[in-house]
Formats: structure tokens, C-alpha cells, sequence
């Protein structure tokens, strides 16, 4: 991490936060925070929802700051459910707000195209929801699930899964979209340039780039703690 | 290729018989030019703009011998091995090709194109679009082919299919299978038929 940026911190007013970067916007949404917070700091809203501070201003540095990386130091065991209460707003938000926009711009999109490239990005898009939708669901009926659980049992019953076997098997849902990206951004012939392949780009870029975020928080915040968590038990 | 410029060949190779053979060999052919001859792969200098590098690997040491690009400066040109004897795979599979020391003139040429097109480390031909060889292996890898079969089909180890798949994505940005499929089609490398 370059020395030179300024991350956050719990003393900044949430207005100020936001006013300079405007991606946080969705953050809030996510938590279900509402506007109108007037001069509430980061650390007074954080109370009063019930957040921890740490783990608020942790997502909010890795989405402003690109080489922001996290770290578990100053997190512990109780922060996990918090982290997968955030997960789980994210892959609502995802599925309730991004994806059907993206959805809407290739069902535009394919309505212009000839026979062919219609079948195929319908096809390309289709499977890919499919698949990030299992994704999601396999996260939130095993994966989520066996955490909680870890709280709730002393000595969780059995090995039969770690989160060692979930950090194996987490897929890069990253790869398609990017793919698609670069399918209509280069090869859709360019006889189909309305402003809605414009838009829909646009809406495939921040879906991707908070996916990144997402898996990061997975990978540097969640995996690791749950680890230590697992460590405690035997 | 420009008919002007030829290709330029570095050979090393330490026995002054062999080394001015195929030298002569090679100059005869309007495409290539050996402009360098070396019997010690230290005075190499990388920084020169070597097209093909044909080298005898008896002149690295053993334990160099399996990067034999690093060693070499990190270069980026075709690779041909010059071989006396027999190597294990393993030696010989970062060359993009391998003359013997018993191939009459034509084969060493034929080799010699290959390895341009081959030359899996830096596309240089054309740096944006795909070579014939990539376009080849995309459709085989759209058409649902294996690495496995990729390599038995074009007689090539897995190594170079793999190297060959990571420069088709990086030039085209498109990862997934069924992303390369998709742009197999829509450049009518295969038919929409192929899939039903």
C-alpha cells in the first residue's frame, strides 16, 4: 500500500464520506442506513446501527482505495457476523438492483443484433446468472449457515466441511463478466452503437469492480477470521 | 513479412563446423540472416533485435538449462534448439522448435518459420490480432477440445497450448470458454451448428 493516502476514519462526518466518494452511496444502502444524518460522524452512525466501526470504515477504505489492502488485525471473531450480514445485503443488492439492470441493457442490447449474436449473448448472459446465482445461494445455504453455527456449538458436529474447502472451491465470478465486457465493448459489430450499449457497459463495469471488492472482503476478512475462529474450537 | 527485412538469427552453438553450416544453410534463404555467430551463450547481448535465437544447449549448464529464457536475458525471440544428442522433454519443450543436427536445408528453414510462429513468448508478427497457429487452437478450444487433445491434434506439447490459450485471452480479453466460444462464432471460426 503506497504511504501516501489518507484512509478514513471514525471521526470524519458519514456526509464527508460520501461527498467524496459517491460509490459509498451503496454501502449505506446496503446496511439499510437511512439519509438524513445531518453532522453524524462515521463513528456515531456506526452506534446507532449497531456496526462495527472497524469493519464500516474497512469496506469503505477497500472500495474508495484501490491498493487498500485489509487486514484481520484490529477485527475479531465477533466481527463475522457482521461481515456476513454484509454479504448477504450484497448479494441482495446485487440480485435485486445490479444484475436486473444488466439484464434489461442485454435484452435491449440483443434486439438490435442479428440472429446469431442474439442466440449467443442471451445464451453467454443467461448461464452466467445462473451461475452467480448458484453462487450466492451456495454461499448463503452452506456457507453462512456452517459459520453461524460455529457461534452456536462448542464442537461443531463432525469435519465434514471447513472453510478452508469453501476458500478452495470460491469460484472466480469475475471471469465472464469481464469476458462479456470485452465481447461488447470489441466484437459486437459497431452498426449497433446505440446508447444503451454505452449504458449497459457502464452498469457491467461497477457490477465488476464491486464484485472485486466483495470477493476481497471474502478472501482478506472473512476466510481468515473464520479460520481463527475454527482454530479455537479444537 | 516485409520482403526488405529479413529475420535476424543469433546462433550458438560451439563447434565451428556446425555453427558455419548452418550459418551457410540458413544465409542461402532470402528470409533469414545469421547475423551473429557465438560460441558462448555469455556474450549474447539481449538488448539487440534478434528475431531467433538457435541455440545448442550443451552450452548452458545443466542446472540453467530448464529457464533457458531468463538466462538468456529474459528475451522474447523464437527459440530454436540445436541438438546433437537427445534432452529430456522438459529441456527441450521452452524451444519453440528443434533442428537436428542431421535435417537437410529445407527442414531447418521450415523450422526456422515455425518457430516465428510459434514463438509463443512475444507475438511479434502482429501484436494485436491473432496468428494463424492462435486462431487454430481457439477454434479447437471452442470446438470443446481438451488441452490434452489441443496438443495431440497440432503435435505440440500441453506447455505450448497452455502458453498459446493465455496469449489468445490476453490479446482478445476474454477468459472463459464459453467466452472464447462465443467469439469463436461471431468471427465464424466455427458454426453455431457445431453446438446444437
Amino acid at each position: 500500500m503506497s504511504n501516501n493516502i489518507t484512509l478514513y476514519n471514525k471521526r470524519m462526518k458519514v456526509a464527508d464520506l460520501l461527498s467524496s466518494d459517491s460509490a459509498l452511496l451503496s454501502i449505506l444502502q446496503r446496511l439499510n442506513i437511512k439519509l438524513g444524518f445531518g453532522e453524524a460522524t462515521v463513528e456515531d452512525m456506526c452506534k446507532r446501527y449497531g456496526i462495527s466501526t472497524e469493519l464500516f470504515l474497512m469496506i469503505c477504505n477497500i472500495y474508495s482505495f484501490r491498493d487498500y489492502v485489509p487486514h484481520i488485525d484490529t477485527l475479531d471473531c465477533n466481527d463475522i457476523k457482521s461481515i456476513t450480514t454484509y454479504l448477504r445485503a450484497s448479494h441482495s443488492y446485487y440480485t435485486t438492483i445490479c444484475f436486473p439492470t444488466i439484464h434489461e441493457g442485454i435484452h435491449t442490447l440483443v434486439k438490435e443484433l442479428d440472429n446469431i449474436s442474439r442466440k449467443l449473448i442471451d445464451k453467454f448472459y443467461d448461464d452466467y446468472d445462473r451461475e452467480i446465482i448458484n453462487h450466492f445461494r451456495y454461499e448463503e445455504e452452506t456457507v453462512f449457515p456452517y459459520i453461524e453455527k460455529l457461534f452456536t456449538e462448542q464442537s461443531p458436529s463432525g469435519k465434514q466441511y471447513s472453510i478452508r474447502q469453501f476458500e478452495e472451491n470460491h469460484s472466480n465470478i469475475n471471469e465472464k463478466l469481464n469476458d462479456l465486457k470485452n465481447i461488447i465493448t470489441k466484437y459486437l459489430d459497431e452498426c449497433y452503437s446505440s446508447p444503451q450499449r454505452f449504458e449497459l457497459l457502464n452498469a457491467i463495469h461497477n457490477v465488476e469492480s464491486d464484485l472485486r471488492k466483495h470477493s476481497l472482503i471474502e478472501n482478506k476478512l472473512l476466510i481468515p477470521l473464520v479460520e481463527k475462529l475454527e482454530k479455537s474450537h479444537e | 513479412m516485409n520482403k526488405e527485412t529479413k529475420y535476424k538469427v543469433v546462433l550458438i552453438e560451439p563447434s565451428e563446423i556446425v555453427a558455419t553450416g548452418i550459418a551457410e544453410i540458413i544465409n542461402r534463404n532470402p528470409e533469414f540472416s545469421v547475423v551473429q555467430t557465438l560460441n558462448n551463450p555469455t556474450y549474447y547481448n539481449s538488448n539487440n533485435d534478434t528475431d531467433i535465437i538457435i541455440i545448442n544447449p550443451t552450452v548452458i549448464d545443466y542446472n540453467e538449462r530448464l529457464d533457458i529464457r531468463s538466462y538468456l536475458g529474459g528475451t522474447s525471440c523464437a527459440l530454436v534448439a540445436l541438438t546433437h544428442s537427445n534432452y529430456e522433454e522438459s529441456v527441450l519443450r521452452q524451444y519453440d522448435d528443434c533442428i537436428g543436427i542431421y535435417d537437410n536445408a529445407a527442414r531447418i528453414i521450415q523450422k526456422l518459420k515455425n518457430a516465428i510462429e510459434e514463438n509463443v513468448a512475444n507475438p511479434k508478427s502482429d501484436i494485436n490480432e491473432l496468428s494463424t497457429r492462435e486462431r487454430d487452437i481457439l477454434t479447437a478450444v471452442a470446438k470443446g477440445l481438451t488441452n490434452k487433445e489441443i496438443a495431440d491434434e497440432f503435435n505440440i506439447s500441453i506447455y505450448t497450448v497452455i502458453s498459446h490459450r493465455r496469449n489468445i485471452s490476453q490479446k482478445l480479453g476474454i477468459n472463459s470458454i464459453p467466452g472464447l466460444t462465443v467469439y469463436a462464432i461471431m468471427n465464424k471460426l466455427v458454426d453455431m451448428s457445431d453446438f446444437n
